[in-house]
Parts: C-alpha cells; structure tokens; sequence
C-alpha cells in the first residue's frame, strides 16, 4: 500500500491514482464532468509559479486540466507503480 | 416535433470538439471558432438546403454533460429541450473519446434520433489512436461518421446519414449498466405515470431525478404525483447504500465505466516512444519560468506586428484623404456643403487609412492566438495573478478577447461557473483597450510620440485594471471557487479557420461600425456648420479645459466617443480642423497623451453599454459606466499632473 498525498505534495512526473476528491458537490460534478473520477490514473504535470494552479493529464483519456491550488490540495492521490 | 416545417438539426457536444467548425462548414461562416473550450456560448440558428430538404440547423454551445455548471452549458441544455430535436448530431472528439463518449451515453438515454460524427480523427491518428468506427457504431446503435471538420471530410456522408436518419428514425441502443444500478433506476422508472414526462422519456426522467442536486421540478413534485418525491429519496439512499456514494457519483461513474469500456473496445492504441510538437512545445509554453517571458514575448510581439504594419499603411492611406480635404476646402469655403462633405470624407477616410491599417493586423493575430490554443495556457500561466484580483485564470479568455471587441468578451463570461466571478470580469472588461481603443493609441500616441509611449500606455492600463479589479474584489464576500480548465492540444493555425473569421469580423465592422463613423463625421459638420459646437464645448469646458487643460474645440467628441471611440479620433481631426499629419500643430504632445487617456477609459461605448445591460442587467451597466467615468477622470488628471 502506498502513501497517499494530496496533489500538492505529489511527485510530479509519476503515475498517480486518484483515491477521493475532498471538494464540495459542485467541485466534484465538475472534475467527473470533465472526465476525472475516482481510481482513474493520472499524471501530474507543470506547476506554476507564485502558488500558481497545476496540470494534470488523464492517463485513460490523455485530457489535461489546470486545476486552481485550493482545489487540488482537495486531491487525494496515490503512487501506483508502473510495471503492473 | 414540428410537422410540416423544417426537421430541427442540433449539433451538440463537448467543449472545444469542432462542433461549431463543423457547422460552419454546414452552413456557411455562421458561428464563431477558437481552440478553448467554450468559444461557442449562444446558440446559432441556420436554415440550409441539403439534396433538395430544407433543414433548420442549430449550434449549440459545447456541454460536458447534460448537468449544466456554467450559464453557456445552460443555453445549451434549455435550447436542446426547447427545440425539440428532429434529430441530434452529436459531435465526439475522437483523440479524447473515452471522455466524449460520456456525453453520448447521456444523449443516448432521450431516446432522440441521433447521429454521431467522430470529428478530428485526423489528431486521434496523430496521438496514434486508431478508431473503429464500424466498431463504434454497432456499440452505440446510432450511426458513427468519421469527419475531419477543418479539412470539410466526412461532411457529405455525415449529412446524409443524418438524412437517412430522420427518415428512418435511428435511436441508439440504451446503455447497460451494473445490475444493481438498472434494478433502482427501473423501479424509480416504473413509479413514474406513462403521462407524466418532464423531459423525453420516463426513464431519462428517472436518471435525471436521481442525478441531479435540485431537480427542475422537485418543488412541486409531491403535488403532482403523490408519492413520487418519497420513490425517488428512496431510490436516491438504495444507491447511495450499495456503493457508498452519493446517487449523481454513482451514475456518473457507472457512465464513464462504460465509456471507458467501449473506447478500449473500438480502438488500437500505439504508445509512441516520442512526445508530439504540440506537448514539446507545451513543455516550455507552461514551463513555471520559461512560461512567463514568452507570454510577454507573445504580447509585446502582438503590438509591435499590428504597429509596424499599420503605421506604413496608414502613412499611405492618410495621403489622398488629406489631399482631398484641401481640394474640398479650397472649392467649397466654408458653409455647409464644406462641412458636410468634410465630415463624409473625414467619416470615409478615417475608417480606411486610419481604422482599417490597425484594426485588420490585429484581427489576424487574435484569430491566430485562439486558432493555436495559446488563450488556455495565458489561462494556466496568469491564474495566480488573477488570484489576486479576486478572479482565477478562466477569466483570462474573456479578457484577451476584449482586446479585440469587449462586446463578444463580455458575452464570453458565460463559461465562468460563478456569478461573482462573471460580474467582476463583466465589469473590467470595459477597461481593457479594445481594437477601436488600439487603433486610438496607436493612430495617436505610438505614431506621434512613438511605440515605446504606446507600450508604456498599456503597460498603466493593466496596472488600473489590477487595481480596480483588487479594489472590486473587496466589495465581494464570497471567493471564487477556483480554476478548472481544461487545457486543449496545441492546433496548427489553419488558413481555414483564420481567414474566414477575419472575413467575418471585417464584414460586420464595415457593415456596423463605419456607417457609424460616416454618419458620425456627417453629423458632426452639421453641427459645426450651425455652430451648435460651441454650446456643447461651453458647456463642457470647465471638464475639457479647465480639468483636463484640452483645446476647447475637443468638448464635442468626447460627447460622440461614447457611440465609438474611433469616432472621437476622427472628430477630434474635423474639429481642430488639422489634417492629421499636422495634428502636432494644433495640439501639444502632453494635450494628446491626456485625450488620450480619458478617451480610452471614459464610458464603455455604447454597444458594450448594451451588452452589458443584456446579459449582466441595468445595474451592472450603469455602475460599469460610472467606474469608466470616474477613472477617466482621474486617471486624465493624474498623467496630465505627472506629465
């Protein structure tokens, strides 16, 4: 079992599996809408500067959001490891 | 569904999947194009003639589901209902279609008939995902056309399986989800009366009772049908008992499952071992450091193009026009028949050698900035500068499409979530320097005091507009809800798409604004041949003269910016009397900075002032223009101080 973060302090680069998102309804509606549910596979990407928002890729359907910080630190994810 | 006039066509789809490209390709350059998702944020009617039918085809603006988060999701969920669809085409992104396929799923459950168009197959290839669309079709029930929309291919076909389609009434077949699922949503379904139906069929209403958070017509539910409301509670907690999970999460998931599962079905996918152009070039595009000069690069280069080639053209436009007004001056004197065909030429003139050298550089690059994708990741750049105005990056789109017309900017806040966040970006808007507004600073303060002052002159608009929007954001107690933005792949500007929408947009300036600006000039000589300008200068010169320290003669174009702000530069030629090449000879270098400045703040013009009445209400316009009113003041005051 491996640790979960939020998507702040995740390492960037690795495959990440979406485990909850912690947002209000309507955060949560927006993220499935656009096609981010829970247990999907992710990519964290750039992150800007100053507190800025981060990437994030879909690995399923390779759609790549930016998502504000209050909204990813809301992100639980954890590492899964590639060579499944 | 409508008998004897034309079958309704809807075109519907996710954000940013060619939607409006193909239906430009349908019907003619009809509706407005750019790679960001939520371009389209109106509805597009247009009647066509394919093979001899007349059909009435409409664009709806892109929706990631039928649960609308923002009002253009909204447009497009009441017109699919109010329309009543003959037949829906659903426009599916086939590089991103295990998320597409949500949305059909959805459209799939109204029982409507459909006709799916697997659109930019032509990337999916590129991605090295390989569609099958016979595959497809045999999954989803309905027929599946490749298209490419930009290209024009699968058009012909796409059209004519819609045709078929409406003969022979092709619906799609109804998603199978898990056992458990299907047992609740079958007993909410059976509970609700064959007659009562809120939209499509019995079983689409179910879904929709269970997915939604405040549903179209809980309130009155219990009166209607005695019983219901307590089905559907029920129904509700069964779901949320077997999978733990709130009912909407519960379906939602159960959709994208299945839309997963049918994408894995129908397609091959090759990794490839080299990243594409486009996410090389995202890599330093969003690179937390590298990002943010090439965004000035971006900017800087954007004026600096529409400068270098305007001020040429304008040198060689302006001749004949001046020439002419010393032909006229010389034949006619000075009565009316002088001043009215002044102001015709001045009207005519000024639009073509002033306006357009400007006006057309600068359609051409928006168009090209919007084409790439480049809005999105100013968007994902500036999101944590617009943090500090109260606002997060979404808003960055409406505004960089205020430097071309704030009209369409102010439309474009409808893909903002919040309403607070649509209000304040409503209401800056008017601050930032339109292509009228450009074409004033750059006609004025670049070609006579040269591109630096112009750069300098933007440089303390963003400023203002930082601190008003820092200022507003105190008036709120509410925060934004923070950003959620899908980032599009970086497209190749097409030809296709850019030419046409600069077409457009030159076609509606020649059609709107320079009648305006002739008329303008007209009535202008008239008055001055009746010498009515003087009362209206009198009366304005404690403001023109005594505040601002102007030649008294400008008091009346401040009066006719509020119908263009092109016209007051026009006018201020005319009333000066001065061609424009000695334009320094009637006013001094700070006089023109100084106009300048209040002409480009003062009072959103009047179409912007309209559109902001329409869509925001009467009080957001007139506390727009107030806040124009008062910074212009200010802000004249202050550099006519400092300068």
């Amino acid at each position: 079992m491996s640790t979960k973060h939020n998507l702040l302090h995740a390492p960037q680069g690795a495959v990440l599996r979406i485990v909850d998102i912690a947002g209000g309804e309507a955060v949560r509606r927006r993220l499935f809408s656009l096609g981010f549910h829970i247990g999907d596979m992710i990519e964290l990407g750039a992150q800007a500067i100053l507190r800025g928002p981060v990437l994030i890729k879909n690995a399923g359907t390779e759609v790549t959001v930016a998502i504000g910080r209050g909204i990813a630190q809301k992100i639980v994810v954890e590492a899964v490891d590639e060579r499944k | 569904m409508n008998g004897n006039s034309a079958p309704v066509v809807i075109f519907i789809g996710q954000p940013n999947c060619g939607k409006s490209t193909l239906f430009n390709a349908v019907a003619g350059y009809k509706a407005q194009t750019s790679n960001f998702p939520g371009t389209t944020v109106k509805h597009t009617h247009s009647l066509v003639n394919i093979e001899g039918r007349l059909l009435n085809i409409i664009d709806l603006p892109g929706t990631y589901s039928l649960h609308p988060a923002d009002p253009a999701e909204k447009v497009a969920l009441r017109h699919l209902f109010l329309e009543k669809p003959d037949i829906i085409i659903n426009v599916v992104d086939a590089s991103i279609l295990g998320r597409s396929l949500e949305l059909t799923l959805e459209l799939i459950e109204m029982e409507i008939p459909m006709v799916v168009a697997l659109n930019m197959t032509d990337s999916a290839e590129k991605k090295g995902i390989t569609i099958d669309a016979a595959k497809l079709q045999a999954k989803l029930g309905v027929p599946v056309i490749p298209t490419v929309a930009v290209h024009g291919r699968g058009l012909k076909e796409l059209m004519e399986a819609a045709m078929r389609c409406l003969e022979t009434k092709c619906r799609g077949a109804r998603p199978r989800w898990s056992l458990d699922v299907e047992r609740i949503v079958e007993g909410l379904t059976a509970a609700i009366p064959e007659e009562f139906v809120c939209i499509a069929t019995r079983r689409f209403t179910a879904v929709q009772m269970l997915e939604s958070g405040n549903l179209f017509c809980e309130e009155f539910l219990e009166d209607i049908v005695p019983g219901l409301k307590k089905a559907m509670d029920r129904s509700r907690a069964e779901l949320k008992a077997s999978r733990g999970l709130p009912a909407y999460e519960v379906i939602a998931a159960e959709r994208h499952h299945l839309s997963q599962k049918i994408f894995e079905d129908v397609s091959s996918v090759r990794r490839r071992k080299r990243r594409g152009w486009g996410e090389r070039l995202d890599d330093v595009f969003m690179h937390p450091v590298l990002g943010y000069p090439i965004l000035l690069l971006v900017f800087l280069a954007f004026f600096l193009v529409i400068f270098k080639v305007g001020e040429p053209l304008e040198q060689l436009l302006i001749r004949p026009f001046t020439g002419l007004r010393g032909f006229l001056a010389a034949h006619l004197g000075g009565g009316l028949a002088f001043h009215l065909a002044d102001g015709f030429t001045q009207g005519v003139g000024g639009g073509v050698a002033i306006v357009l050298p400007y006006f057309v550089p600068l359609l051409f690059l928006m168009a090209l900035l919007e084409d790439v994708g480049y809005l999105a990741r100013a968007g994902f750049l500036l999101d944590t500068f617009m943090h500090r105005i109260g606002l997060h990056g979404k808003s960055v789109s409406p505004f960089i499409l205020g430097f071309g017309c704030n009209v369409p900017a102010i439309v474009s806040t409808r893909i903002l979530e919040s309403r607070r966040d649509r209000i304040l970006t409503s209401l800056l808007i008017p601050f930032i320097p339109c292509s009228a507004r450009t074409t004033v600073i750059l006609a004025l303060v670049a070609f006579f005091l040269g591109p630096y002052w112009a750069l300098g002159f933007y440089l303390m608009n963003v400023l203002i507009l930082a601190v008003l929007g820092w200022v507003l954001s105190l008036f709120f107690k509410t925060s934004s809800p923070g950003l959620i933005l899908e980032i599009p792949t970086l497209k190749m500007p097409r030809p296709r798409n850019v030419g046409p929408k600069v077409y457009f947009q030159l076609k509606s300036f020649v059609a709107f604004a320079w009648p305006l600006l002739i008329a303008g000039s007209v009535v202008l000589g008239l008055i001055q041949s009746l010498h009515w300008d003087a009362i209206i200068n009198t009366i304005l010169s404690p403001l023109v003269v005594g505040a601002l320290g102007l030649p008294r003669d400008l008091g009346v174009t401040l009066v006719f910016g509020f119908l263009r702000k092109e016209l007051s530069l026009l006018m201020m030629l005319q009333s000066l009397g001065v061609s424009y090449a000695d334009l320094l000879s009637a006013v001094t270098r700070n006089q023109l900075v100084v106009f300048t400045v209040f002409i480009n703040f003062f009072i959103p013009c009047l179409s912007t002032f309209a559109i902001l009445w329409k869509e925001m209400g009467k009080k957001i316009a007139f506390l727009s223009a107030a806040l124009s009113i008062s910074v212009a003041i200010v802000m004249s005051l202050f550099i006519r101080l400092i300068i």
